[in-house]
Order: C-alpha cells, then sequence, then structure tokens
C-alpha cells in the first residue's frame, strides 16, 4: 500500500510538473477537521509540492481568518469539513460570498447533511436533495456499498486531463439551474439516483421533488462536481463529497489492476479553480487606420479601421503568459448604444496571440466603443472597451472636383468669364461713342 | 414702348413685337439684353440639371445657379440706371457711377461665388 502510494505521487508529480502555480497567488487555507486532514494527504500534499504554501485551520479555530481589514489573506480556500454545521464566526456563507468578490478561489465540499453551506449551494443555482439522500447506482455490479459509485469522467473535457480513469465518487449530487455562469464538470452516471440511506425519509424526497418541479434527483443531468467562475473572474467548484478527495479513493482500484482517476481528476479541478489552466488576458488593444500604425482618438465616418487586440494564456508549468492565438470565436463590436459592427477577430497567422480584424466605420458619428465581451464556460471571461469618436468629415475633408458638378463649375466659371467680356465690350463701345460724339461735335 | 395705333392679328404678335423692340432700343440696351438671356439660359440649363440628373453637390449647384440669378439682378439694375428713359428717375447717377457699382457688386459676388463652389 505504501509503495503504491509512492508510486502515485511521483506519477501525480512528473505529469503535473513539480512547480507549477497560480495565476492569482500561492497561499491556501485548507478547513478541515485536524483528525482527517490526513486522509487527504494525497492531494494536499501534492498541492504542497507544486508551490502552492498551504495552511491548515479546522472549522471552528478562530485564527487565521479568512479576511483580514477587509482584506482576503489567502488567494485560494479549500472547503473541506462538509460535515460541520457550526463554523467559526468569519466563516459563514455571507464572507464566503465575499471571497468571491474579492477574487479569492474557492472549493467547497458539500455532503448529505444539512449544513450553512447546502443552502450556499442554492444560491448558485445549485439545487440540492433533502438532507440525508446521498447519490447511490447498483450498477456496476461490484463490492462494497452502493453509495461509492465509479463515475467515468468525459473523455475531452477543458478542464479535465484526457481520458482519466473513472472517479470514486461518494456524496449527494445537485441539480443544475440555468444559470450561464455554472460550468458542469463531473455529471452523475444515467442509472445514479438520490436516495434516502441514513436517516433520510422518502416522504421528504417525494416532497421536495414535487416542489422543485424537476422530478427526482436522478440520471446524468445531475451534478456532481460543478464550478461556478463569477462575473469578477473568481472561480468557485462545488464537489458533492470532499471524499473524493481522499487518499482511500485515489489508491482503491476501479477494476482488477485499474487504478481510479481521483487524484488527477482533484489535480485539475484544483488547476482549474486556482487560475492555473483556461485562463486569458487581454494584454492590450490597439486602432489605427488602414495603412497606417498612429492610433487615432478619433476617425472620420467611413474610414477604414484596424482592430487589433493582443491575448495571453496563463502557462502555470512555466508561471508565465504566453501568446495565445487559440480562440477561433472572438468577436468584436462596434457599438454607440446598438452594435453597429459585429465582426469576426480572428487570429493573425505569423503573430502569435493576435488577433485582428478591419472593417469600415459606419457612415454614422458619435462616439463609438471596440468591445470585446468574450464569455465562454470554463474560461476567464475577455472584456475589454475602448472608447473613440467617429466624427463628420471635415469642411476640407470632403471629395473635391467631382465629375457630376462640372456643370455648375461651368455655370459659374462662364458667368465670369461673360461678365468680363461683357465689361470689356462695355468700356470699349463707351470710348467708341465718345469718339463717335466727339467727332459730331466738331 | 409706345403702344400700337391699332392691334396686330395674333400670329403677328411676336413680329410685331420684336419689330417694335429691335426698331426702338439702342445697341446699348440690346447688348445688355443680350447678357441677360445668355444669364437666363444658363441658369435654366443648371435648374435642369439639378433637378433631372443630380444635385449633388449641392453647394456647387447653389453656387453656379446663384452666380447666374445675382449677375442677372446686378445687370438688370445696371440696365434701368443707364437707359436713357429712365434719365428723371436716376438723376445723380451717372451711367459711369452706375456701372462702377455693376462691377464692383460682380466682383464681390463671384469671390462668393468660388469660395462656395469647391
Amino acid at each position: 500500500m505504501v509503495y503504491l502510494r509512492s508510486l502515485l505521487f511521483l506519477i501525480a508529480g512528473f505529469a503535473t510538473g513539480l512547480n507549477a502555480k497560480s495565476s492569482t497567488g500561492d497561499s491556501v487555507l485548507v478547513i478541515v477537521e485536524p483528525k482527517q486532514q490526513d486522509n487527504y494527504s494525497l492531494f494536499l500534499n501534492g498541492l504542497k509540492k507544486q508551490g502552492y504554501d498551504l495552511t491548515f485551520r479546522a472549522p471552528k479555530a478562530e485564527a487565521p481568518v479568512v479576511i483580514e481589514y477587509d482584506d482576503p489573506t489567502f488567494a485560494h480556500v479549500i472547503l473541506l469539513a462538509s460535515e460541520n454545521k457550526v463554523f467559526a464566526k468569519d466563516i459563514t456563507p455571507q464572507s464566503l460570498v465575499e471571497l468571491l468578490g474579492k477574487k479569492t478561489n474557492l472549493i467547497i465540499a458539500l455532503s448529505p447533511k444539512q449544513t450553512p453551506l447546502s443552502s450556499l449551494a442554492a444560491e448558485f443555482s445549485l439545487t440540492l436533495p433533502p438532507p440525508g439522500t446521498p447519490l447511490i447506482s447498483y450498477f456496476p455490479k461490484r463490492e462494497g456499498p452502493p453509495s461509492v459509485i465509479p463515475v467515468s469522467v468525459p473523455a475531452t473535457h477543458s478542464i479535465l486531463s484526457e481520458n482519466l480513469h473513472p472517479v470514486w465518487f461518494s456524496g449527494v449530487p445537485h441539480s443544475l439551474g440555468n444559470n450561464p455562469l455554472l460550468v458542469p464538470i463531473l455529471r452523475a452516471p444515467a442509472e445514479s439516483f438520490a436516495a434516502e440511506t441514513d436517516g433520510g425519509s422518502p416522504d421528504a424526497l417525494v416532497d421536495a421533488a414535487e416542489r422543485g418541479g424537476e422530478g427526482l434527483w436522478a440520471g446524468s443531468q445531475l451534478g456532481l462536481v460543478t464550478g461556478f467562475q463569477t462575473l469578477d473572474g473568481s472561480r468557485v467548484t462545488w464537489v458533492g463529497g470532499a471524499a473524493i478527495f481522499s487518499d482511500e479513493y485515489a489508491t482503491k482500484e476501479v477494476s482488477k489492476g485499474v487504478p481510479s482517476g481521483n487524484l488527477q481528476f482533484a489535480r485539475d479541478v484544483a488547476k482549474w479553480t486556482f487560475q492555473e489552466s483556461n485562463v486569458l488576458r487581454i494584454d492590450r488593444t490597439t486602432h489605427n487606420l488602414v495603412n497606417s500604425t498612429k492610433s487615432l482618438e478619433q476617425y472620420t465616418t467611413n474610414d477604414q479601421i484596424v482592430y487589433s487586440a493582443y491575448i495571453s494564456k496563463y502557462d502555470s508549468k512555466t508561471s508565465t503568459w504566453a501568446p495565445y492565438s487559440g480562440i477561433k470565436d472572438l468577436q468584436l463590436e462596434f457599438t454607440m448604444l446598438d452594435p453597429h459592427i459585429r465582426t469576426a477577430l480572428l487570429p493573425v497567422p505569423g503573430v502569435p496571440g493576435k488577433y485582428s480584424a478591419a472593417f469600415r466605420a459606419p457612415d454614422r458619428h458619435g462616439v463609438f466603443k471596440f468591445l470585446i465581451n468574450y464569455k465562454r464556460k470554463g474560461l476567464t471571461s475577455l472584456q475589454s472597451s475602448t472608447t473613440v469618436a467617429v466624427v463628420p468629415p471635415r469642411h476640407d475633408g470632403y471629395p473635391r472636383f467631382l465629375s457630376a458638378a462640372w456643370p455648375y463649375y461651368t455655370g459659374a466659371i462662364s458667368t465670369s468669364v461673360a461678365f468680363f467680356l461683357f465689361s470689356a465690350m462695355w468700356l470699349a463701345g463707351d470710348s467708341h461713342e465718345k469718339r463717335a460724339k466727339g467727332h459730331k461735335a466738331e | 414702348m409706345a403702344p400700337k395705333s391699332s392691334p396686330p392679328a395674333a400670329s403677328n404678335v411676336v413680329h410685331s413685337l420684336w419689330k417694335a423692340y429691335s426698331d426702338q432700343t439702342s445697341d446699348r440696351m440690346k447688348f445688355i439684353d443680350a447678357f441677360l438671356v445668355f444669364l437666363m439660359l444658363s441658369g435654366v440649363a443648371q435648374f435642369l440639371y439639378c433637378v433631372l440628373v443630380t444635385d449633388y453637390p449641392f453647394n456647387a449647384f447653389l453656387a453656379g445657379f446663384s452666380s447666374n440669378v445675382g449677375q442677372f439682378v446686378l445687370t438688370a439694375s445696371l440696365r434701368s440706371q443707364v437707359n436713357p428713359e429712365n434719365k428723371n428717375e436716376f438723376k445723380e447717377v451717372s451711367p459711369e457711377r452706375a456701372f462702377a457699382d455693376f462691377a464692383l457688386g460682380s466682383i464681390v459676388l463671384h469671390f462668393f461665388v468660388y469660395n462656395f463652389l469647391g
């Protein structure tokens, strides 16, 4: 057993890189009962090896506090004490939400028991079954209780490693609301359902199912592990049971000779939650006229404008930001209240990380904005807004000497020429007359 | 113009009008009238072009058309001031003074026209 553990350690260490770090900070607070701490040693030691700075705290301990002087003390918080009903007074659903608002990332484990955290889950559009009804499944046929379930992991998922072995799960499922900020990570097996095993009542389950209007908690639409990315960019992952991170499940074989995927799964979940993977940012944006490099503060209607954005992705292996050209569906909007132009912002071949679009400014003057608003499940949302003015041409900016206007030009010029001829002939006639008069007088 | 003693036949009205005009008008007045006719035709041509073809650029149309109209007005006032028949009405305005006014007004007009034309 010990041999197997150290082997797994090695594998995990090689697979993930040893000095991987988060893009937002390395301090982690782990809230766990001291006597359960060793149950999660594989997962937690893995985090430590990557360079995270772990601090342990019992759920009822007063220190260290999570928010001190309105400032979050830790960059990430893992709440593994899922069965506790009473926490120290600074750990409340309100303070956890406040932490999210201050860009702290959370991993929160739930349990079939009714705790303050299960009511908080409802605020994130996760609907839990009534207390005492964990997920059970009788398939596939195996030894052990029906509430310990091997769950197969989606083969390709933007957050998880490819081709993970099934993971062991025991805990409570949740049905997902239609909140667009939710990121489903692990779904329940199709043949599983929530049922009363340890002290729950079947009546309560039926009542709750009728009240919820979504039927019983059963089938593959249920979530087991679900992420949530706030509008600020902080991430929280709700886990149906803390046991998914435990050493017991990490070392438990799914079938003969096939190790479980729990450790790597936990690693991937932590990687996403702690802003190591799927983290993007816009380094800078530029805009200028076609065939020019100078950035203008105002453009003229119908100008040809080029807009470029430089996007980087965080590489946790080297703890650096690297240019990233992998986004295929980025869009640029040129808006004045409404988008007057919405166009694809495509990666520029040959320039990593650069996305560019050229378009003609609308024939409409006013204050416009270049807008990028890219929100995809699991990815950092990218937002950028640059305000420019679009003005009508200046008095000398209009085209001149149009061919359509030549009749008018001819009219004006001919009038002038005729005036000069008229004046000349008038004066000539005057002197001629005078001379004639003079002749007559003589 | 003195009216004819006996009314001519309807078909001869235009002919007799033309005859009376060419008989009774001095060469100077005829010369001014020719200029006026030219300005009128030019203005009509531009107006038709504007209505039938295009009024873009509109400022060019306004400049071209108003140069014709303005020149027409100035020339018409020159004509009334230098006409010997109106001598009693413009006693203090000599023909030379009238022409100087006309020339100055025209030059100012053309200055504005070319500014507005482009």
